[in-house]
């Protein structure tokens, strides 16, 4: 039996032969049992209507789920504006995330002085996760006599912020969001400056090239391939982001997005206590068709774009 | 004339044109350092500010922090750490999240190796296929809803082992052992089998320690992962015994919702860990969230 085509290398005899086969076994085997398996299940799950009780009977169903969740007339509405809010969200998101995390490396990719600490601090809130993220601007974000109400107060604006109508919420969690992951941005766009080489700058000052006809002719179309990445990872990163809202706002009405959408209807944490993993898991496919069909637009774009700049 | 009058210029260093270039570029780049500086200071603004008034808050009492919340403390103090660390049964908490996150991070780094080995060097017989596996599920649906099914009918509900289960594998990881594997010699094997060295010996003591920048980034994004999870722990855990201190955090302040210098100094507490290990490891954790991603 070959499965091995390099097994005479740590020896011959049977133990020996198959220890790496035999070794390799459990880690793929715990891939396939948590993840891989589960994922590709969650299509044939989104067909029934399955609780979160242990041994309950199954059920297929057939479509009804996402007959629910798309043509129930008002019943539908709130999943629908769940789905046309969660793109809100990602288009914003991506954007201004994009743009800030590019200033901020272009920044800081001068020699100055206090660039560590400013790279360090930007990037911070990245690891420290959603709880701590999120009660940090809660805190921040008191409405009576808070930092944030403070500031505002100085311009005569009130706010409730948080605690306010749901398109005001809504937009400070686009805040945070993008407060908490720019520095990914930023240390992925330095890093693809670091890459650049300086000899194209000398070359172009000694042209008599300025800082922007820099930035155009050199900087841009060398970053290519960060671009994409963080154009990609911004993109699908968003539209799957959801956890910010349940410590800043909970399941609010008019503030839902998607993968909160999931979450909440599956596990009893909505409006209704059951358990509605079934309809949870159509949503799931909903949203990761609507994570496909954006991210593949995206790809595409990205890639005529490295054979526009890169040749 | 005019001709000979520009080239003397160009030629000259004394010519006032000469002199007035670098002089001008210099004055430029001072201004465009002033102006980085600037937007900067703005920004770090609202990233000092927070932490700030975190620690501000925590050092606070209940009704000085009621009287003025983004006020100084008028007599600061420890006393809610203390109060925070006895009242959310804070140690448990600690101790559950530590032992998650070093567990599942210890079995999932140990059985990744012996995946990402043998995958690196093409040793099996559809080795490609196995990595294209790995790299599938970053483009599947989520598989939260199945796995839920899963655990509950293993009866590992609302278990410690089914809670550290879901967390003793991560794709991403796999990638970067794998990438990292690669970039060692293969001569190093046939050496090594040369001198007799047994294959465990050889991962363990040979190919573990030439990898270990790309270990210690797996270990450290995994463990800052699961330290920091939240959803999981709402799912599948009930018994507040098992809580692990971010949901415990939250439960923490879902009952003492008003009490800000409490939350505060909890919330200073869960970050110390992560902060500490950040300041020795930010290099392995940066290279680890920019592998790959500036390359073509």
């Amino acid at each position: 039996m070959a499965i091995m085509n390099k097994n005479y290398l740590f020896g011959s005899g049977n133990w020996k032969r198959f220890a790496p086969i035999m070794l390799l076994v459990p880690g793929v085997f715990l891939y396939l049992f948590i993840a891989l398996g589960p994922s590709l299940a969650t299509t044939v799950y989104s067909f029934t209507d399955a609780s979160g009780l242990r041994g309950a009977e199954i059920n297929w169903i057939g479509l009804d789920n996402y007959d629910e969740f798309l043509f129930q007339g008002l019943a539908s509405r709130d999943n629908i504006d769940a789905t046309l809010r969660t793109l809100k969200f990602s288009v914003i998101v991506t954007f201004v995330q994009f743009t800030l995390g590019l200033i901020l490396a272009l920044l800081l990719n001068q020699k100055l002085r206090g660039r560590t600490f400013f790279r360090t601090l930007f990037f911070i809130p990245v690891i420290l996760g959603v709880v701590i993220q999120g009660l940090m601007w809660k805190l921040f974000l008191q409405p009576r006599g808070g930092p944030m109400a403070t500031m505002f107060g100085w311009f005569g604006i009130e706010s409730e912020f948080l605690g306010g109508l749901p398109g005001e919420a809504f937009n400070w969690v686009i805040v945070v969001q993008i407060w908490a992951n720019v520095g990914v941005t930023m240390v992925i766009f330095l890093a693809g400056m670091q890459t650049i080489n300086t000899d194209l700058y000398e070359a172009a000052r000694i042209d008599g090239a300025g800082g922007w006809e820099l930035f155009r002719s050199i900087t841009w179309p060398q970053l290519t391939p960060a671009i994409n990445t963080n154009f990609l990872l911004n993109i699908i990163g968003s539209l799957q982001a959801w956890q910010l809202f349940l410590v800043l706002v909970g399941y609010k009405p008019g503030t839902q997005v998607l993968g909160y959408l999931v979450f909440a209807e599956g596990f009893g944490q909505g409006t209704s206590p059951t358990f509605r993993q079934g309809f949870a898991a159509a949503a799931s496919i909903v949203l990761f068709l609507l994570v496909l069909v954006i991210g593949f637009v995206a790809n595409r774009y990205v890639n005529w774009r490295e054979a526009r700049y890169m040749g | 004339m005019t001709q000979t009058t520009r080239m003397a210029e160009d030629i000259n260093p004394e010519s006032p044109r000469a002199l007035a270039e670098p002089k001008s570029v210099t004055v430029r780049s001072r201004q465009v350092k002033a102006l980085s500086y600037l937007v900067l200071s703005l920004f770090s603004v609202f990233y000092i500010w927070p932490l700030f008034m975190l620690v501000n808050t925590a050092l606070k009492s209940f009704t000085d922090y009621l009287r003025d919340p983004a006020g100084l403390p008028t007599d600061p103090s420890l006393a809610n750490f203390g109060e925070a660390w006895e009242l959310a049964n804070f140690p448990q908490y600690m101790m559950n999240s530590a032992i998650y996150a070093t567990s599942a991070t210890v079995i999932f780094v140990l059985t990744s190796l012996f995946v990402a080995f043998p995958i690196a060097r093409g040793y099996f017989r559809g080795s490609g296929a196995i990595l294209t596996l790995y790299v599938v599920a970053l483009f599947l649906p989520p598989a939260l809803i199945p796995q839920f099914q899963l655990i509950l009918n293993l009866g590992l509900y609302n278990t410690r082992p089914g809670f550290i289960l879901l967390f003793l594998i991560n794709p991403i990881g796999m990638i970067i052992l794998v990438n990292y594997i690669k970039s060692i010699p293969k001569e190093l094997d046939e050496s090594a089998a040369v001198d007799g060295a047994g294959y465990i010996t050889f991962v363990t003591r040979i190919i573990f320690p030439l990898i270990r920048p790309a270990v210690a980034t797996v270990t450290v994004l995994h463990a800052i992962g699961i330290w920091n999870e939240l959803i999981l722990p709402t799912i599948y855990l009930t018994n507040e015994d098992y809580f692990p201190i971010t949901r415990g955090l939250i439960v923490f302040e879902g009952v003492y919702g008003s009490n800000w210098p409490g939350i505060a100094a909890a919330v200073l507490m869960l970050m110390l860990p992560i902060l500490i290990l950040f300041m020795f490891l930010q290099r392995y954790i940066i290279g680890g969230l920019t592998a790959g991603a500036v390359k073509g």
